[in-house]
């Protein structure tokens, strides 16, 4: 299993390949020349504004300590954990409802209902119930993770074309084959897209979660920094949030949109 | 391969804004032999449509029965192949492994359903497309996929839906041409619907005149084959066959 996946992703990336250049850095020379000015410029005190090079002195020194690497791995670990079963549940979830007229009549409007009671509304009762630890953050990344694939996958499955599916069975396909040769591939597009959307969502409930509840990530250094008043490590979270997000994007997902929609034509570029 | 019978097939649409029915098709009566190439014309909703459905089995007939090899139709099945006139092609899938789609729901190995997807397409002249992906195809090529890929199933009846009516006309001879010639190879039953009585006749053994969901006339096609628009163009008898069928359509 593992083995196959390394392989599917090899071969998403080398069917795309174009890693991140210097040409994706560009664009924050500006940014961070603009900040280093500003700060050499002593426009704000050093202790609420510390530049560029005391922010990567930190991250060394974090580094170093071993902090940063363990609390990065929870944050991680956290994300993947809360995405893997918002996945795993969302899209046979959003299949069912996409397909099944019953289904839709019977679950949309339990999924409009606690769509609209977002992530962190759920917290306080959370927090009563599982108290301050992973099993709450694991659950509020799924119900944030969970809402943008059902959603977009039910939208993907109830845009694939009647004739496709008319076709499907002419060939010969049974109802289950039509899962995975029709409806699966059909609505990939549409799940990459919820799947990019609840990431990016479950990454911002991780990151306030454990602001909140957390004994350790990314959220949790940056509060405690706040704790401390240690600027310098706050801003190094937000830059380390930013640029988790972006490998996040374009290693794993845009790689597999490129090998799946853009190169079916189902996605103009 | 095996024959097609239809008995007093009707069918009437309910039309949930109006609150009122439609009947599409009454009482169409037709009996098509194995290896028989039969055009159904008639103009914009006569119904030609909602009886290739009901034959493929993609919507319910409300009278009547239709039966393949004397067996009744109940839904879409692989003994049916069709050929749409969108094209309907699996984006995702390449042109091989859309022609060897059938095969493979048939259970038929990987190395062998490829290489009758591969005789089919060499069929269609088509063999340098087989690794790219549909979208990577233009019309043309994509109705020819379209086309193959209901025969590499060998279907006992191939229906077609106006399927070359969205390509230019010069493409569109070409198809019809190699439509006749991949025909006279396999012999398959096919049901043609379309709007181009010069079609019709060029494709057809038989031209079954539709008008508001009932059988006009049939007309036996007796031309030559292998019939080719250079010879067929300025054929007598193309030209008084083309004409009676455009009258009868234009009657109606
Ligand atoms: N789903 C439907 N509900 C109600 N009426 C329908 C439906 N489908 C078709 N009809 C009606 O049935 C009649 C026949 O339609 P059909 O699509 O079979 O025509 P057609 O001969 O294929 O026309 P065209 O050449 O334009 O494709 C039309 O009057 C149409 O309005
Ligand atoms: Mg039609």
């Amino acid at each position: 299993m593992k083995q196959f996946l390394l392989k599917f992703w090899g071969h998403c990336v080398r069917l795309t390949a174009r890693w991140p250049s210097i040409g994706s850095i560009a664009p924050f020379i500006p940014v961070i020349a603009a900040w280093w000015i500003v700060t050499e410029l002593q426009t704000f005190p050093r202790v609420f504004l510390p530049g560029p090079a005391e922010v990567v002195r930190s991250f060394g020194s974090l580094v170093y300590m071993g902090i940063l690497p363990a609390y990065l791995q929870d944050s991680i670990v956290r994300l993947a954990v809360g995405a893997f079963w918002g996945i795993a549940l969302g899209i046979p979830l959003g299949i069912l409802v996409g397909l099944s007229q019953r289904a839709r009549t019977a679950l949309w409007p339990l999924l409009l209902f606690f769509q609209a009671i977002g992530d962190i509304a759920w917290l306080p009762i959370l927090v009563i119930w599982f108290g301050y630890g992973l099993t709450t953050i694991t659950v509020v990344i799924v119900y944030t993770v969970i809402f943008p694939v059902v959603l977009n996958t039910v939208l993907g499955v109830r845009s694939i074309p009647i004739t496709l599916h008319r076709a499907a069975q002419s060939l010969g396909a049974s109802r289950i084959r039509m899962l995975w040769e029709v409806v699966l591939p059909g609505a990939l597009p549409n799940i990459v897209t919820g799947l990019r959307n609840g990431l990016g969502y479950g990454w911002r409930a991780l990151i306030a979660t454990e602001i909140i509840v957390g004994t350790s990530g990314i959220g949790f250094l940056m509060f405690d920094a706040r704790r401390s008043g240690s600027v310098v490590e706050i801003l190094l979270g937000m830059i380390i949030l930013g640029i988790l997000w972006y490998i996040v994007d374009s290693w794993i997902l845009a790689p597999i949109e490129r090998a799946t929609g853009q190169r079916w034509g189902l996605v103009t570029r | 391969m095996k024959n097609l019978t239809i008995r007093n097939l009707s069918k009437t649409y309910f039309d949930p804004y109006a609150g009122t029915n439609v009947t599409a098709v009454h009482d169409v009566s037709l009996n098509v032999g194995q290896g028989e190439f039969v055009c159904i014309v008639g103009p914009s909703g006569c119904g030609k449509t909602t009886i290739l459905n009901m034959i493929a089995g993609f919507i319910p007939h409300t009278g009547g029965e239709i039966l393949v090899g004397g067996r009744p139709v109940k839904g879409p099945g692989p003994d049916r192949g069709v050929v749409f006139q969108s094209f309907a092609l699996f984006p995702w899938r390449t042109v091989l492994e859309n022609v060897a789609f059938g095969p493979k729901m048939r259970g038929v190995r990987k190395a062998e359903r490829e290489k009758i997807a591969h005789e089919y397409l060499a069929l269609a002249k088509l063999t340098e497309a087989a690794g790219r992906y549909p979208a990577e195809l233009s019309g043309g090529m994509q109705q020819r996929v379209g086309v193959v890929r209901a025969l590499a199933n060998e279907p006992d009846v191939l229906l077609m839906d106006e399927p070359f009516a969205s390509v230019d006309a010069q493409t569109r001879m070409t198809l019809q041409e190699e439509l006749t010639r991949i025909w006279q190879e396999k012999r398959p039953t096919v049901i043609f619907i379309t709007h181009d009585v010069a079609e019709a006749v060029f494709l057809a053994n038989r031209v079954i005149a539709l008008s508001k969901g009932r059988v006009l006339e049939e007309i036996d096609v007796d031309l030559p084959r292998p019939r080719s628009w250079d010879s067929l163009n300025d054929d007598a008898r193309f030209k008084e066959l083309s004409g009676r069928v455009r009258q009868l359509v234009r009657s109606a």
